[in-house]
């Protein structure tokens, strides 16, 4: 399955100035050059991804989550196995909001993302075991939205830039919007139960999670949303860095 | 100032919207409360927006952050009166469902009422125990006996399922946009804001999942034109409208925020008591035990009412 890169080409030029407001890049050359290729580290020949305990690794992190995102919705629809006109429309539209996403946190980070989408390199077969039938699919947009909205969280409280957390506010909870509305679609809860974590009470930090339950969406730390997507087995760039060390 | 001018502008020129009626019949009871509260009135239609920037807008405020900077306990304390109101108002609306107008309601309905009046009620308590932490006292931070819903859509939310949905998915909008909206006072806060900002996160994505909820119940239950992430921003009643803003709110993919200030004027009516001229008879009992304060709106009013 190929990334969707062409939102890349049609980055709205919305926003040099605003951009600007960031205190990050211009925004001309920072969509077009990325890390030059010989400073990358490789692993048989996959980029390994580095994110660093700061403002910009934490937004390079969620892109990484995001790219994930806007990679699964349109291969889910590409699958066929989808037929339900109202459930072609929810991930459609969630496809959407994700590239846009996407769109947005490049505009902010420019030369400061620490990949490009072609960097990436999925796990085919572990892309199409969760493909595989309608409920699969559905399911698996639940565990990605859930695990998106337990990470925006979790980096929420290292934000040092008040913008920065605005937009990740901004973000985070059209993501529990989209965890809401697939759990609707599949009769589930649109809250997350205590049993359907990835990370189990025991293992949530306790300093930024003052409460836990069903009534809230506990904050993991990068390490653990790294773990977490370890555990869908569909990426095989290896990720390291301060931040998720 | 561009905010309040925004905000106050918005419900003027949509008056096609559904929402008309709410927002003018919060905009007519905020600004009676607030001629009340200036004895000699002057024209009411020009003087709020000053009156709101000079009570409520810091100077140094950045053009597309947060107005008056509150404290952790300050956010704690508006936090829980809205909760309280959340809370309340699922309480009613499940006694409804019980053996009231609503319970014809589907059972799917039924059910996510219960369940996210729960969770409202979870956050009061632990909201409360935060505050207790924080030196304050969650007693203190009351609504009235009978708040007056009514303002809501301008009629009983209770009535009838269409009406409570569309009351709820109101109500749970704003109460994202409340908490998106504190989050840049919890960070000023520093190492003192640090819990609270995370259990304010920890709470902000659950309002969402019940607003996408409700959202979805009127989508599949009435056939409403609606999703459960924010299509338009005629959709809530609060500004999704940022134009200083880098981050484009008022799109789809990304929801808005609201100041403290922006959503008290929304929520006031509903925490005050039930004026004369909006009350229908059946509603003698509604008139809330606490009234506004009559003197004093500065910001020590804090979540109290």
């Amino acid at each position: 399955m190929a990334f969707p890169v062409t939102f890349l080409a049609k980055t709205a030029p919305s926003s040099r100035r605003t951009l600007l407001k960031w205190g990050l890049v211009s925004l001309g050359t920072a969509m077009l050059t990325g890390v030059p290729k010989a400073l990358m580290a490789q692993t048989g020949g996959t980029k390994a991804l580095t994110f660093n305990a700061d403002d910009v690794g934490i937004l390079n992190f969620a892109l990484l989550l995001e790219e994930l995102e806007a990679a699964f919705y349109p291969a889910a629809i590409k699958s066929g196995k989808i037929t339900d006109p109202k459930e072609l429309d929810y991930l459609s539209a969630l496809g959407r909001h994700e590239a846009a996403h996407v769109k947005f946190l490049r505009g902010v980070l420019g030369n400061k993302a620490v990949f490009q989408t072609s960097d990436l390199s999925l796990n085919q077969p572990g892309l199409n075991a969760l493909l595989s039938d309608r409920a699969k699919i559905l399911n698996t947009a639940v565990t990605l939205e859930d695990l998106g909205v337990h990470a925006y969280n979790g980096a929420g409280t290292s934000l040092t830039n008040p913008t920065y957390l605005l937009a990740a506010g901004s973000i985070v909870s059209v993501e529990g919007r989209h965890a809401a509305g697939v759990r609707s679609l599949l009769g589930r809860p649109v809250t997350e139960m205590d049993s359907e974590r990835l990370v189990q009470n025991a293992d949530l930090q306790a300093n930024i999670n003052p409460f836990k339950g069903r009534a809230y969406d506990e904050l993991y730390t990068p390490k653990q949303v790294v773990a977490a997507v370890g555990s869908l087995k569909v990426l095989n760039n290896p990720i390291n860095g301060s931040l998720v060390a | 100032m561009k905010l309040c001018f925004n905000w106050m502008g918005q419900p003027m020129v949509t008056t096609a919207l559904p929402n008309h009626r709410f927002f003018t019949l919060l905009l007519n009871q905020f600004n009676r409360i607030l001629q009340h509260i200036l004895a000699p009135a002057v024209s009411a239609v020009l003087i709020l927006p000053l009156l709101l920037m000079s009570l409520f807008f810091a100077p140094t405020a950045p053009a597309y952050a947060q107005s008056a900077t509150l404290s952790p306990r300050q956010v704690v304390e508006y936090a829980l009166t809205l909760e309280k109101l959340e809370a309340d108002f699922y309480r009613r609306a499940v006694a409804a469902a019980q053996n009231g107008p609503l319970a014809s309601a589907p059972d799917v309905a039924k059910a996510a009422l219960v369940s996210y009046g729960q969770d409202e009620a979870q956050h009061v308590t632990d909201l409360s125990a935060v505050l207790r932490s924080l030196g304050g006292n969650p007693d203190a931070v009351t609504i009235p006996a009978n708040p007056n819903y009514q303002a809501i859509l301008g009629r009983d939310p209770f009535a009838n399922p269409t009406d409570l949905l569309q009351a709820g998915q109101f109500v749970e909008d704003l109460g994202v946009a409340a908490y998106k909206g504190q989050v840049q006072n919890l960070l000023a806060a520093g190492e003192a804001g640090k819990t609270v900002l995370a259990g304010a996160l920890a709470i902000h994505t659950v309002e969402a999942r019940h607003a996408a909820g409700i959202r979805f119940l009127r989508q599949t239950l009435l056939n409403a034109d609606v999703r459960p992430w924010i299509r338009n921003a005629s959709e809530v009643i609060y500004n999704e409208n940022r134009g200083d803003s880098p981050i484009p709110f008022s799109t789809p993919e990304f929801d808005g925020y609201a100041t403290r200030e922006e959503v008290l004027a929304l929520v006031g009516p509903i925490l005050t008591a039930a004026q004369p001229s909006t009350m229908t008879p059946d509603q003698s009992v509604a008139p809330s035990s606490q009234p506004m304060r009559s003197t004093n709106p500065s910001p020590a009013v804090r979540g109290l009412w």
